[in-house]
């Protein structure tokens, strides 16, 4: 009995073996270095496009700044969901996020916007609050007075026979100022964005 | 200090327990938390137990917006929690309502508003590391010489 306690003890109580049972430790987890982490700035020039705040479906995730080095677009931690859309919607490159924009050029990929405009017309007053804050508006006719009545039909929106019209949706550029500016919650701008293969340019 | 605030010190290091609470998430980050406790990440050799028991919990995760339903529940499981304890807001939905906080949201974050928050891990979802690492760090600020600081 004895022994065969004494023989069990010297087995099983090896140095190695105790040591291993107290203190094994698996090797800290990393990071990797291919994980879609929050974007950083790569140090190109941004150009205040703002394709980045188009494409990001998290509110309060990005906006861009001015700061003494120009134009910088700004990720908050807490509100971006690391999605990586402004990574691929900026046309400079600004961003980087993982493997995002290496597999970007070897896939020739880039992001195509478009928009679409629902007014619901029951609920339109035909106030042309729309009409008059759309800053697509402002630049084809700087003239158009409150009301949104306008003459020309260059226009993006107009009001005609007291209901906001979308005219030519094709020169939305996105930004929702019509959406925040109405007070019936009448009009929706929906993104619709699309990874496209091989851009126009090269087609 | 003296040995035994050490010995107590060098014992609750080993020893963290966790409990965790949805209010009102998508899943995402539960899913996360759940993935902690796979053997990948094998959360007990760094001495932390999951028992989901606020009574004898230690840590709390937080994860999801805060949806009408958790008014009241949550500050009364908050008391629930014997001292020391320490809250931690998992995801950016406790911390901001990251895609819920939209205009006509029912939610209402963030979590801090309702009970104490101690660390935020931020992502949506965070990974498991991020997790675990925040725990691991929150955790011995908050036992540390707890009898003493008193
Ligand atoms: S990674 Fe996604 S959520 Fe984060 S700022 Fe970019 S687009 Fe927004
Ligand atoms: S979202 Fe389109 S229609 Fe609306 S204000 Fe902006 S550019 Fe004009
Ligand atoms: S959509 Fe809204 S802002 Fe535009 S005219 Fe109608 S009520 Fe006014
Ligand atoms: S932070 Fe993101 S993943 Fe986590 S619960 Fe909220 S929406 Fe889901």
């Amino acid at each position: 009995m004895a022994i065969s306690l004494l023989y069990y003890a010297q087995e099983f109580l090896r140095g190695e073996w105790v040591k291993k049972f107290l203190a094994a430790k698996t090797a800290p987890l990393q990071i990797p270095t291919y994980f879609r982490n929050y974007p950083e700035l790569t140090g190109k020039t941004c150009t205040h496009q703002l394709y980045c705040m188009m494409a990001c479906p998290a509110p309060g995730a990005i906006d861009v700044v001015m700061t003494p080095d120009g134009w910088m677009p700004r990720i908050h931690v807490g509100h971006c969901i690391r999605c990586g859309l402004c990574v691929e919607a900026c046309p400079n490159g600004v961003l980087t996020s993982g493997r995002i924009l290496e597999s970007m050029f070897y896939d020739n990929t880039k992001l195509s916007f478009s928009f679409r405009i629902d007014v619901d017309t029951d609920k339109c007053m035909g106030c042309g609050n729309c009409a008059v804050a759309c800053p697509v508006n402002k630049l084809i006719d700087a003239q158009m007075s409150h009301g949104g009545r306008a003459s020309t039909d260059e226009l993006l929106l107009k009001v005609s026979e007291g209901k906001c019209q979308v005219l030519h949706v094709e020169k939305c550029t996105g930004c929702k100022t019509c959406e925040h500016h109405c007070p019936n919650e009448a009009i929706r701008v929906a993104r619709l964005l699309e990874a496209v293969h091989a851009p126009e340019e090269e087609l | 200090m003296t040995l035994l605030q050490s010995l107590k010190n060098f014992v609750r290091s080993k020893s963290i327990h966790v409990a965790y609470v949805d209010v009102g998430s998508c899943n995402g980050c539960d899913v996360e938390v759940l993935a902690c406790l796979a053997p990948r990440y094998d959360i007990e050799q760094y001495g932390i137990f999951v028992h989901n028991n606020p009574r004898e919990a230690d840590v709390l995760l937080v994860i999801g917006a805060y949806t009408p339903g958790w008014e009241g529940k949550l500050e009364g499981l908050w008391e629930k929690i014997p001292d020391p304890k320490v809250a931690v807001a998992i995801g950016n939905c406790p911390i901001s309502g990251c895609l819920f906080n939209r205009p006509h949201t029912l939610v209402d974050p963030p979590v801090s508003k309702h009970i104490p928050i101690a660390a935020q891990v931020p992502g949506c979802p965070p990974r498991p590391t991020e997790i675990l690492s925040a725990i691991l760090s929150v955790a011995p600020l908050v036992y540390r010489d707890y009898e003493v600081r008193k």
